[in-house]
Formats: structure tokens, C-alpha cells, sequence
């Protein structure tokens, strides 16, 4: 049998909340699907719209931007400018043909260790048959 | 070697090219462009494409070597020459054929350029002489061109009715006209004189010209440091669509492009480049000698009227208008090159 | 009506005055274009001035320059620039304020109305007169445009020849201006976003089907983003020009040297610089038209940048162009703005 297909996740995660929930799901030793590739920026209002165009573009078969919750945004506000960013980011996305599915946000806090696991589980379950991302991938 | 060809054996004979890539210009959405057709998708009345053919023979994007890096951490290096594919191009205009000559001397001479020679040795031209003009700004009668010039051409088709007066220059051409039985007459007198009264009336159709073009070149020497090239380039807006058009510019960049990082996996790959970008000719040190949009339109018309004609003796020009048609902001490089030659 | 007396004699008179550096506007070009831009320096020239419906460049791009130029310059002149605008491009013009790319001293404002029509799609009109050349064209006053050719005089109705975003334009006058010509007229298009909707109901299959053969076609030759007012980053994405190296420079520091977008012309290559150009032009896009209009292969990519004009109007209630004293789209933020999709 062919071997299933794994998607490769990556995301953008604020040192502040979302980073610390994984580590929390990491020390707790939560179990979750190993198909992300974490990367830690200071906050999900400097997640350019660069780094998810970039992601897809090297072969990310779904892209995560998860911060704090509203107003608990280490610098503020920083996660409402995210808000309204990605909310842009995801229509032109879905407005090209590029699946729904697979550019998502969440708010993820420090104490939301399990509230991360499941995020990446329904994650991977919903990217697993749409197959890989070959729209925006760069050809071989 | 003449022929003639009715118009109906035409897509027999292109079927008879069965060992052959066959190129052509198809239109879709108003929009006419080069591509791999089969006998009945030719049509012979078009306007100019919007890409010229160059890009048969120096394609915008091309493979020169691909590297990775070994499990043992030895860099591999593979040569890609372009693959096997002999081609035959119809409907070529003539001006466009003058420009792959032009090309065959910036990628030949001294240094043969192995990748561009591999496909142009590859690829047979058959052009289509313009009864009328395909383009409202066509002067290839001001740069030493002419409607049925044959430069460049491996076979020219002249339309004289229901059928082709066909002419073949090259053993490429003799060969492909070879490949058909039965198809080709030998040509009749009146049909010789017809063809021939066809391209002294394609001549005079000509809608534009430009007087005195020999007075443009040596004029240009003097006028590196003019004004003029601010005023003419006011309304230019630095975009790429005149030098990507043009059947002639033949500028280049060279890149290595990462498909992988780890294990590192890449190939250098020769793209076009254009004189107009900012990052053109851009040094190293972040030094650039055409800061501004009046040097580098200077240097695509200096290029071309100056540098070629003296080491080529040729214009890097060969009046197909195209430059002209797309501009978004009307800049004419016939009105730049008129003041160009009335500058005091 | 604008009467183009009315608009040379100002010309002329804010030339003359010494008022303005020069005036950008529009004037007849070489064989067959019917308008091009114009650089009117001397009074005497503002005859050469014109104003048809052919006008369809937005001069606010020639700004970049002014300003560019401007900086090198020892003793820069600090008179403003006289500038032709439209309803659309007068919005540029607050989009620049607003961003404090240029200053309300930096510039005149000749403001022309496009009344109850707008200006031409070439290659309508093109398609419409059949390789007849127009000799001359203009409107009649009932929204209808009467083409002068060699044989005679052609009527078209202006739905029929009017570029699409003149279809859908919120303001055919301009909303700041220090002269006006023309009547201030506010029509409000019924169907601001019937272009775009038109593909929203496509699936999302078939949207990608339609998005990869027209980007298949680019060539990069950027024209699109060379004609926008609104792209005047000193470095684009696409290019390498502030990246200095000397021979103190590291293989490691070169190496982090970031390349987005690789030169390829190659589906995944272009498509990122359509995304990058069209979401950096998110809440700045004035709806111009003109990235559309110059693409040599009819990429219309007026619609990607109309797609997230309608959703900044949806779901922000954010209007682009109006007030040059309002917050940037992305820089500003409410508390109720949706969230539904994050999770």
C-alpha cells in the first residue's frame, strides 16, 4: 500500500502566547501529529503576508498564523493589525483558487497547550485528502 | 530553389513535417503568439504576435547546469544542453527573421554560446512575406529591411492568390520543401512576375519611414551627455515591455535558482534581462551607471543605433514596431531617433 | 462639459505666474496614440494641452519621479507641480497625502470630471471599429462617443466603450482639486463589483483554472507595477538594488540575503509577484485601472486588486482615496472587526 501522505505545516507562532502553548503541549507531553514546522516571531502582527507566500512557495501544504488572544497582545494591538491582515491575505488567497482550507489563524495562549494539539490535529485532518499543495510550490 | 504551393496542399505538406516541431502563430483572446501546432491550426493572415519568435531560439528562461550537493558533501555539477528537437517555425515575418541574424552575431562570433546554437542549428524559418503591413507602425524599410526580405529565412512564402510562391535559401529550407511529394509545381512566369509585383506593392504600403537613418549613428556619439534623453524619457515609466518585445534585445541574466536547501538541489538558469529595470547592469558595490530612467532609455536607443552599428554594422533594429504598439505611455522610437538626428 | 479652452487658458496663467515648476498633463501623440502623457513647461505650450477620451493615463505616477528627482537635486525648485487629474487619480493623490509621500504643497490640482461617462478601453473601441482608425473621437453629452474615420462618423454608446473600472466607479469627479473643470457629478455605480464577483462564483477549482492561465502568460515585464502611482517602495520585491556587496562582505551574509522571488518567469515565481503586488496595494488601490491596461498579454490583474478593494469595504467598511486624513487600511484596526475565521 502506498504510504499515506503526510502534510508539511508551517506555522508562525508569537513568542508570547502561541509559541509558549506549544512548548506547554510539548512539556505536558500532549500528543499531536509531528507535521508542523514551527517558527517563532515576536507577535502575529509581524507575520508579513511575504512569509505565507513564501511558505506555499517552498511547498507548505497549509500555512498557521496563531497569536494571542484580543487584548492580550504582548504589544497591545498587535494582533488586531493581524487580524485584519490575514483576513486580506486569506480572501485574495481563496480568490486565486488556492483551497480554503489551507491557510489558517487561531488565537493560542500560553495556557492553551491542548487548545494547540487539537488545532494541528483537525489541521492535519483536513489537509490530508486534499494531497499536497502543488499550486504554489515551486517545480522541481 | 522556387516553387509554387496551392493553398490547399499547404496543411499536407506541414503534415508531411512528421519528424519536425511545428511552430506557428495562433491567436486566443485577441492575442496572437507563437506555439507548437498541428497542420490544420496555421492560419496565414495575422497581425504581429506580441512576443516576438525570439523566444524559440533564446527562450526567457533556460537551464545551464544543475548542482547539488552529494551525501558524502561533493558538490555535483551536471551540464543541460537543450534537448534534441528539430523544429520548423511558419509564418515568421521577415523583420523578425532579420532580428534572429542579429542574435546569431551576438551569440556567435568570438565566443559561441553552446546553448543558443544548439537550438537555432535545430530550428528551420519559414517566413511569410507581408503583402500588408502587420503593424500600423511597421518601418523595416527605414533599418535596412523590407517586406520580403529574406535574411535570416530558410524558405519564404509569398501569397499570390490561392496559392504560395515558395523559395527556398538554405539546405534546412531545401530539405523540409524535400520532405513532401507531389505538392510543389515548379512556378510559371506570370507567377514569378506576380510575386515579385506583390513586393514592389508591399513596399509603397509601408505606413511609416524614417529619412536620413545613416545621419542617426554617427550622431549619436555626440549626444551621450544631451539633454535630450531627460526630456524623452519624462514619460517613460521603466517598465519592460518595449526591450521583452523586441525581436532583438538580447540581454541576459544569469542566476543560480535553489530548488532545495538541505539537501541543497539548484540549477543556474539564463534568464532575459532589460536595461530598463533598476537593477540592470546594478554593480556589486550598490554602484550603478544608469541611475535614472533617461540613462537607461539612452542606452537601449544608444545600443541600438550606436554600439551595434559600429561593432556589428548593423542596427540592433529591425522595424517591427512592436517597441512602438505596446508602449503604455506612446513613447515612438521613430519621433526619438527623428530628434535624435535633428538635435543642434 | 470641460472646456479645454478653459483648462489651456489656467495652464497657460499658472505657467506664466510662475506658480507651478510644469505641468503634467495630456497631449497628442505620434501616429495613431490619441493621447500621451505631456511635460508643459513654457505658457505657450499649454496649447498643446487636450483633454478627450483617450486620457486614460493617471499622471499621479509621474509624482515618484518628481520626487525622486526633487531629492537629488542641490537647490530643489519647491514649487509645486501642476498635475491633470481625474475622479480616480485624485484619489491617488490622497492615497500619496495620506501616506505622506508627497505634501499638498508639492502639487496643483487641475481637477478634470469625467462627468456621467469616463474614459476609453482601447481595445473595446478597437474591437468596435474594426480596423477603421479613428481620426478623432469625443462624447456628444448623452453618453454616447462619436468616432470621426475616413468614412464617415460612427456613434457607439459609452457602456459599450468605457473601460470597465470607469463602469464601477464610485466618483467620476475629482474629490480634491484646486481648480475644477467640468461639472461635480456623484453616480453611484450599481455594480462596483460585478467584475469581481463574476469569478467569486466560479469554484475554487475553476477560479485556480482561470488564474494560471492568465498568469501563465506574464513575461515580468512589470508594467504593472511600473505604472502605479501607489509602487513607490525605493526596492521592490522583484529586485536587488540596495544589496551592497564589498570585500568585507560574508559568504554568510550574502547568503542570508533574502531573494523572494527568483527571475524565472515560471507559474510559482509569477503568481507570488502578483500576490506581493496585489496585497501590498490592499486599501491603497484607487481602482485606476491602469496595471490592466498596459499588460501587453491582457492579464487582468485589476482584479485582484478590485477583490480586496471589495473586501476592505465589506468586512473593514474601508473606502481607499477619500480622506487623506483617515488611518491606512492595515495600519489601523477596530475592535468589532470579524473574526469568524480565526479560530
Amino acid at each position: 500500500m502506498a504510504e499515506e501522505f503526510e502534510p508539511k505545516i508551517v506555522a508562525f507562532l508569537c513568542k508570547w502566547c502561541s509559541s509558549a502553548g506549544s512548548d506547554l503541549a510539548g512539556v505536558s507531553r500532549m500528543q499531536y501529529p509531528s507535521n508542523v514546522v514551527p517558527i517563532t516571531v515576536m507577535c502575529s502582527g509581524s507575520v508579513s503576508p511575504l512569509y505565507i507566500l513564501s511558505a506555499f512557495n517552498k511547498g507548505a501544504d497549509g500555512v498557521l498564523v496563531s497569536g494571542c488572544h484580543p487584548g492580550d497582545c504582548h504589544y497591545i494591538k498587535g494582533n488586531y493589525y493581524a487580524r485584519r491582515r490575514i483576513a486580506l491575505v486569506k480572501e485574495l488567497l481563496e480568490f486565486t483558487g488556492l483551497e480554503p482550507e489551507r491557510f489558517q489563524m487561531s488565537w493560542v495562549s500560553a495556557a492553551e497547550g491542548k487548545k494547540y494539539t487539537e488545532i494541528i490535529k483537525d489541521f492535519v485532518k483536513i489537509l490530508k485528502p486534499l494531497g499536497p499543495q502543488k499550486k504554489l510550490g515551486r517545480s522541481q | 530553389m522556387q516553387k509554387i504551393l496551392t493553398k490547399k496542399s499547404f496543411p499536407k505538406w506541414v503534415e508531411d513535417l512528421v519528424n519536425y516541431q511545428i511552430y506557428a502563430p495562433v491567436e486566443k483572446n485577441d492575442l496572437w503568439s507563437y506555439e507548437i501546432v498541428t497542420a490544420n491550426e496555421i492560419t496565414i493572415d495575422y497581425p504581429n504576435t506580441v512576443l516576438s519568435p525570439k523566444q524559440i531560439t533564446f527562450p526567457q528562461r533556460e537551464f545551464f547546469l544543475e548542482f547539488n550537493q552529494n551525501e558524502d558533501g561533493t558538490p555535483g555539477v551536471k551540464e543541460l544542453l537543450p534537448e534534441e528537437n528539430e523544429a520548423v517555425v511558419f509564418g515568421v515575418r521577415p523583420c523578425d527573421a532579420k532580428g534572429v541574424t542579429h542574435m546569431d552575431k551576438v551569440f556567435g562570433g568570438d565566443f559561441e554560446d553552446a546553448y543558443y546554437w544548439k537550438r537555432r542549428n535545430q530550428v528551420t524559418l519559414v517566413g511569410l512575406a507581408c503583402n500588408t503591413p502587420p503593424s500600423p507602425n511597421c518601418f523595416c524599410t527605414s533599418v535596412e529591411g523590407s517586406p520580403y526580405s529574406v535574411e535570416g529565412l530558410d524558405v519564404l512564402l509569398t501569397d499570390i492568390g490561392d496559392r504560395f510562391f515558395v523559395q527556398t535559401f538554405t539546405k534546412k529550407g531545401d530539405r523540409i520543401i524535400n520532405a513532401s511529394k507531389g505538392l510543389f509545381a515548379a512556378p510559371k512566369p506570370k507567377e514569378k512576375t506576380d510575386m515579385e509585383k506583390i513586393h514592389q506593392d508591399a513596399v509603397k504600403a509601408m505606413p511609416r519611414s524614417l529619412k536620413d537613418m545613416k545621419k542617426i549613428p554617427p550622431k549619436l556619439k555626440d549626444l551621450f551627455e544631451a539633454d535630450l534623453w531627460d526630456l524623452e524619457a519624462m514619460s517613460c515609466i521603466s517598465c519592460g515591455i518595449c526591450t521583452y518585445l523586441c525581436p532583438t534585445c538580447h540581454c541576459f541574466d544569469i542566476q543560480d535558482e535553489i530548488t532545495s536547501s538541505s539537501p541543497l538541489e539548484g540549477k543556474r538558469v539564463r534568464t532575459w534581462d532589460n536595461c530598463q529595470f533598476p537593477d540592470f547592469t546594478m554593480h556589486s558595490s550598490g554602484h550603478n551607471p544608469r541611475p535614472d530612467k533617461a540613462s537607461r532609455l539612452r542606452q537601449r536607443i544608444m545600443h541600438k543605433f550606436q554600439y551595434f552599428v559600429e561593432n556589428h554594422k548593423n542596427y540592433q533594429c529591425i522595424g517591427c514596431g512592436r517597441c512602438i504598439s505596446k508602449c503604455p505611455v506612446g513613447i515612438d522610437i521613430i519621433q526619438v531617433l527623428e530628434k535624435v538626428r535633428d538635435h543642434v | 462639459m470641460v472646456n479645454l479652452d478653459d483648462l489651456k487658458k489656467e495652464a497657460h496663467r499658472i505657467l506664466e505666474e510662475n506658480k507651478v515648476k510644469y505641468i503634467i498633463g495630456y497631449s497628442q501623440g505620434s501616429n495613431g496614440f490619441p493621447a500621451v502623457p505631456a511635460f508643459i513647461r513654457n505658457p505657450e505650450d499649454s496649447d498643446n494641452l487636450i483633454w478627450n477620451p483617450a486620457c486614460i493615463h493617471n499622471l499621479t505616477r509621474f509624482l515618484r519621479d518628481e520626487k525622486k528627482r526633487k531629492a537629488r537635486e542641490k537647490h530643489p525648485d519647491n514649487r509645486p507641480v501642476g498635475i491633470i487629474v481625474k475622479g480616480c487619480d485624485s484619489r491617488a493623490i490622497n492615497v500619496l497625502l495620506q501616506e505622506n509621500y508627497i505634501t499638498r504643497e508639492d502639487v496643483f490640482i487641475l481637477g478634470v470630471s469625467c462627468e456621467d461617462t469616463g474614459v476609453i478601453d482601447e481595445k473595446k473601441l478597437a474591437k468596435k471599429l474594426m480596423g477603421k482608425m479613428a481620426l478623432s473621437f469625443d462624447w456628444d453629452g448623452n453618453r454616447n462617443l462619436v468616432v470621426t474615420t475616413k468614412n464617415g462618423e460612427i456613434k457607439i454608446n459609452a457602456d459599450e466603450v468605457l473601460a470597465e473600472r470607469c463602469l464601477e466607479c464610485p466618483a467620476q469627479s475629482p474629490v480634491v482639486y484646486d481648480i475644477l473643470f467640468g461639472d461635480k457629478v456623484k453616480r453611484s455605480p450599481e455594480t462596483r463589483f460585478e467584475s469581481v464577483e463574476k469569478i467569486e462564483k466560479l469554484s475554487t477549482e475553476e477560479r485556480w483554472a482561470f488564474w494560471k492561465e492568465q498568469f501563465d502568460k506574464c513575461i515580468r515585464c512589470y508594467a504593472c507595477r511600473s505604472v502605479c502611482p501607489m509602487c513607490y517602495c525605493d526596492e521592490c520585491v522583484v529586485d536587488t538594488i540596495s544589496f551592497a556587496v564589498t570585500a568585507d562582505t560574508t559568504a554568510e551574509e550574502k547568503a542570508q540575503k533574502i531573494k523572494w522571488i527568483d527571475k524565472s518567469p515560471v507559474p510559482s515565481e509569477t503568481f507570488f509577484y502578483h500576490m506581493v503586488r496585489a496585497i501590498h496595494l490592499a486599501g491603497r488601490c484607487i481602482d485606476c485601472g491602469e496595471c490592466e491596461r498596459v499588460c501587453p498579454l491582457d492579464i487582468p490583474i485589476r482584479f485582484l486588486n478590485k477583490k480586496l478593494e471589495k473586501e476592505a469595504k465589506n468586512l473593514f467598511d474601508y473606502e481607499v482615496g477619500f480622506d487623506p486624513n483617515q488611518l491606512s487600511l492595515v495600519s489601523s484596526f477596530k475592535d468589532e472587526d470579524p473574526e469568524d475565521f480565526i479560530r
